[in-house]
């Protein structure tokens, strides 16, 4: 089996991508146009340079060859969402190209090339009446990422995306809700012939409309059928791809160059952009030089970048066992409320330079364990240390006392540590509401390891 | 000068040459300092804009194109719309949706086109600049068909913002007048940068440091199959040209001979895909039944409403950027372009300008560019095509008569933003010719 | 003169109108296919020019002309929409399918 995907990323821009109206949500349809997204005789494009910008950042982070010039291209269509009947994309000169991808950090995946390009308006379907359009959404700037065929299962292709998409969101600075503006072309062959299923959302609906086209396309050819090549799209509520009439996707694009805009020679700003590392990037790189599992890797990824910088920082300062004693547990335990609390100050290391120093008391022997706890959380929440003591003994000696009840849960746990959820399951039960579930996960696993 | 007379006559006066499509009535000449036209391709928020297409009757613009903006900046009052061809497809504007301009000195004859509204109005009207466009030949062919003096600028010179396009490549904003100095007062009025369009943000600031044409190259290749009466104008105004102290030479110029197929197939690929917004929605005409499916509502409104001339370049422009032939026309025809300016290139290393005459031939009856073929007609074009191909600036202007009192005009092209040429050789030339006005009689 | 060659193949014209939504009838089927036969005739001198090193999208160079990522609107879209088929701020189009 070959998958290939083809991913449509919506650009992060304050402005659309050829013309200034801005790219917030509007508050009735058909309120964020202008002559030029409304495509009206005389109107012309110019290219907004975020636009550019995002895109070496996303070649770069493909590892794709970024082009020394690029340019646009017209692919004529006919819709009633494309207001100029004629979309402005990149056709022989894309921004980027001939990429590889590590899923995991270890499968390649190749890349065939990412280019730049604009959204159509939105289409309402109203029956047999009419459309309503809203060109809201015309000219939003889009990134195109065409992969090869390399993933071989729904499911690797479903956590490809899933990567995927977290480290575009970190490296351009997605919205948290970006899930929703990443549109797909699901690619998939069984054999000789492949079949297209358009405009798929969301990592659920890709892997479910793979799976569908997986047994779709395995019945037909048991059956000794053959595999029509053709366009489908995804029926979401029945879960179930559906043939589109050929006539509808079979256009003459006629590509043609966009001769409104020119060309852009994009070497230098590309050698002058740098971007951040991956979080894919990082994970791989965490196992290397810390000698870090994989699983705790991510988990500090996936909860915050700064909390993994400070992994780093105590490291660094102190050695990879106590960073990921402390780190991954208590430190991590109390992230989110450190953030709420200090959600403007995060980014300077002088805040996170107050839980580093803690540490580092433990560390020289100037503090025991439990102080050390209690000093870590204490700072975090911004809580009197006595509160957070009398709390956290309170919560202690629920779960010690819960233990020498049930001794069993101890020997399972060496075995196998999900006998924490238990634990956990009996505490929340009890005292539900007075503990946040992370601190009790961190309490329950703190007890745990003494115990074993 | 009398611009209040001009104003309470236009009604009549268009009456008789249908020049306009959509013009002042009864207008008052306020506080303006002149008066102008444009070609109905450019957007103005006062007038309906249709660029001579039906397909567009009803829009009317909200904003103006820079061109007319910045005319009206400079105390401009714009009278009206000049009739064209449709979408500027044609050389003797007799392609429009909304009737035909007549020419001045004949009105059985053709203006000329593509801004043959703007060419009638520059030779009728009283102290008149028009402000026309050119994709192929369209400011000249009518400039010499009138008997005007016509510029079309470097490609990029004046911004296309508020333009319709047909060749975004090729479509340059310029001027006609009667008047040579009018090129010289007005061209720098509506050249200069515009933010709201890219292909006029690399030019250099418009020289106005009065040079001097003082060598002439002549493409032995543009005097075969010029008209007797053509030839004659050609030659005598050589020899008036070596009377101002300017050396003229006679010289080879290969690449000609592809710049008119490299130019229809580059236009028409740019223009089928420009003309594909227009599908009875948004604006124009939006009268049909919406409960067809979309394909069968778009082909409807552009099967009725496009003319027969459009539909053409629309079929051949679809056809030479489709996937199997777009290597042989489309992608070839970039290549020549690049070929014909290459050729420019290089005879501007040594000569001034290239100098042939405008137009093969007088203006033609209508009776007579009724029996053409499409072919014919494009290659009426040879002598203004390669110019506008290169996107060198160009200029008409009237360089002598026929038997019937026809116009004759001559064309001068210089390397890119050399306007300043231009503009002294209008002048001076000005001086030297003795022009003739046609007979206004309404 | 008219070309005697071959008048162009059906289907292509067929798929160029198609692909370019104009209908035609036989009548302007047949007048088109002789148009674009004599027309692609004259222009076959274009397969014996020399292949020329260099390319570009525009006669003079048009090169890295960008603007800010600034929001900013300066027509209103009430203006904008006043002559435009809508309903609800939405604009009317055909059927979808």
């Amino acid at each position: 089996m070959k998958i290939g995907l083809e991913i449509h990323v919506q650009l992060p821009t304050r402005s659309k991508m050829f013309c200034s109206c801005p790219t917030t949500d509007a508050d009735a349809p058909n309120t964020h146009v202008c002559p030029t997204c409304l495509g009206m005789p005389g109107s012309k494009p110019v290219l907004n340079k975020k636009v550019l910008e995002y895109g070496i950042k996303l070649a770069k982070m493909l590892g794709c060859t970024i082009a020394d010039t690029t340019w646009f291209s017209r692919k004529t269509y006919f819709y009633p969402d494309m207001s100029k009947s004629v979309q402005i994309t990149q056709y022989d000169n894309p921004i980027g190209y001939g990429g590889m991808y590590y899923l995991n950090g270890r499968t390649p995946i190749r890349i065939t090339r990412i280019h730049l390009e604009e959204d159509p308006g939105k289409t309402k379907r109203v029956g047999e009446l009419s459309s309503l359009i809203d060109y809201n959404r015309s000219g939003i700037p889009l990134a195109e990422i065409v992969t090869e065929p390399d993933l071989k299962t729904p499911a690797e292709a479903r956590e490809f995306l899933g990567q995927l998409i977290q480290d575009i969101r970190h490296i351009i600075d997605l919205p948290g809700d970006g899930e929703r503006s990443i549109r797909c072309d699901c690619n998939i062959s069984m054999g000789i012939e492949r079949c297209e299923v358009k405009n798929v959302t969301g990592l659920k609906n890709v892997e479910r409309a793979l799976t569908f086209e997986m047994v779709r396309q395995t019945k037909i050819l048991k059956a000794g059928g053959k595999i029509d090549r053709e366009t489908r799209r995804f029926d979401e509520e029945r879960g179930v791809t559906i043939s589109v009439r050929k006539k509808e996707f079979e256009a003459d694009y006629g590509y043609i160059d966009e001769p409104d805009l020119g060309i852009y020679h994009v070497k230098e700003l590309a050698n002058s952009i740098k971007i951040k590392e991956s979080p894919l990037n990082r994970s791989v790189r965490l196992s290397k030089e810390y000698g870090l599992d994989e699983k705790t890797a991510k988990q500090l990824i996936a909860t915050s970048m700064e909390l993994t910088d400070l992994f780093e920082e105590v490291a660094k300062a102190t050695d990879v066992q106590t960073a990921k004693t402390w780190i991954a547990g208590v430190v991590s335990a109390n992230w989110k409320a450190f953030e709420c609390r200090c959600s403007e100050h995060l980014e300077q290391d002088s805040t996170r330079n107050g839980i580093l120093e803690i540490i580092c008391k433990y560390k020289a022997g100037e503090i025991t364990d439990t102080e050390c706890s209690l000093e870590i959380k204490a700072y975090m929440t911004g809580k009197d240390p006595e509160s957070v003591q009398t709390e956290s003994s309170d919560l202690d000696s629920i779960i010690g006392e819960f233990l020498i009840a049930n001794p069993e849960i101890i020997e399972d746990y060496r075995k196998n540590d999900k006998a924490i959820n238990k634990v956990i399951g009996y505490v929340m039960k009890r005292a539900g509401g007075t503990y946040s579930s992370t601190d009790v996960v961190c309490a329950a696993k703190k007890l745990l390891q003494e115990k074993i | 000068m009398n611009m209040q007379s001009v104003l309470s006559s236009l009604e009549k006066t268009n009456l008789r040459y249908s020049m306009f499509n959509d013009f002042l009535k009864n207008g008052e000449q306020g506080n303006s300092k002149f008066l102008f036209s444009a070609k109905d391709n450019l957007t103005s928020k006062d007038f309906e804009t249709c660029s001579g297409s039906r397909i567009l009757e009803g829009y009317h613009p909200v904003f103006d194109a820079t061109a007319i903006a910045k005319m009206r900046e400079a105390g401009g009052k714009l009278i009206g719309k000049t009739n064209m061809d449709e979408f500027g497809f044609g050389t003797f504007s007799t392609n429009s949706g909304f009737g035909i301009p007549r020419n001045p000195f004949d009105l059985e004859r053709s203006c000329g086109g593509s801004s043959g509204g703007s060419a009638c109005a520059a030779a009728v009207l009283e102290d008149h600049v028009s402000l026309g466009v050119s994709t192929g030949g369209s400011i000249c062919c009518p400039a010499s068909f009138c008997g005007v003096y016509g510029i079309a600028p470097t490609y990029g010179r004046v911004s296309r913002y508020g333009l319709i396009d047909y060749g975004n490549s090729l479509d340059k904003v310029g001027l006609l007048s009667a008047k040579a100095s009018d090129l010289s007062k007005y061209l720098p009025i509506i050249s200069g940068i515009d933010e709201k369009d890219p292909t006029s943000c690399v030019q250099p600031k418009l020289d106005l440091k009065k040079e001097k044409i003082r060598n002439i190259a002549i493409p032995k290749e543009a005097i075969d199959g010029l008209s007797k009466d053509v030839m004659t104008a050609f030659q005598s105004s050589i020899d008036t040209l070596k009377g101002m102290d300017i050396d003229v030479k006679f010289i080879e110029m290969p690449a000609l001979k592809y710049a008119m197929p490299a130019y229809y197939v580059l236009a028409t690929s740019e223009a089928s895909t420009n003309l594909a917004r227009y599908v009875g929605m948004r604006y124009g005409h939006q009268d049909g039944d919406l409960s067809l499916k979309f394909d069968d509502y778009f082909t409807y409104f552009r099967s009725k409403y496009f003319g027969d001339e459009a539909k053409r370049r629309i079929l051949l422009g679809t056809y030479t950027r489709m996937a199997g032939f777009r290597d042989r026309y489309y992608a070839k025809a970039l290549n020549v372009r690049m070929y014909v300016i290459n050729q420019y290139k290089q005879i501007f290393n040594e000569y001034d300008a290239v100098l042939t005459p405008t137009m093969p031939f007088v203006s033609p009856k209508f009776e007579d560019i009724s029996k053409m073929t499409p072919v014919e007609a494009y290659k009426a074009d040879y002598l203004t095509v390669p110019a506008n191909l290169a996107g060198t600036p160009h200029l008409s202007v009237p360089c002598g008569y026929d038997g019937n009192g026809m116009p004759i005009g001559m064309q001068f092209v210089t390397d890119h933003w050399k306007e300043d040429l231009l503009l002294t050789m209008a002048n001076e030339w000005d001086h030297t010719f003795d022009m003739k006005r046609a007979e206004v009689s309404l | 003169m008219r070309s005697v060659g071959l008048i162009m193949d059906r289907e292509i014209i067929e798929r160029v109108a198609r692909a370019a939504h104009i209908a035609l009838t036989e009548e302007e089927l047949a007048k088109y296919s002789q148009d674009l036969t004599d027309i692609l005739d004259y222009f076959k001198v274009l397969d014996e020019a020399p292949d020329f090193k260099g390319s570009g999208v525009n006669p003079v160079e048009i090169a890295d002309i960008l603007r800010e990522d600034e929001p900013r609107m300066d027509i209103a879209p009430d203006d904008l929409l006043r002559d435009m088929n809508t309903y609800d701020n939405y604009v009317r189009g055909p059927r979808l399918s």
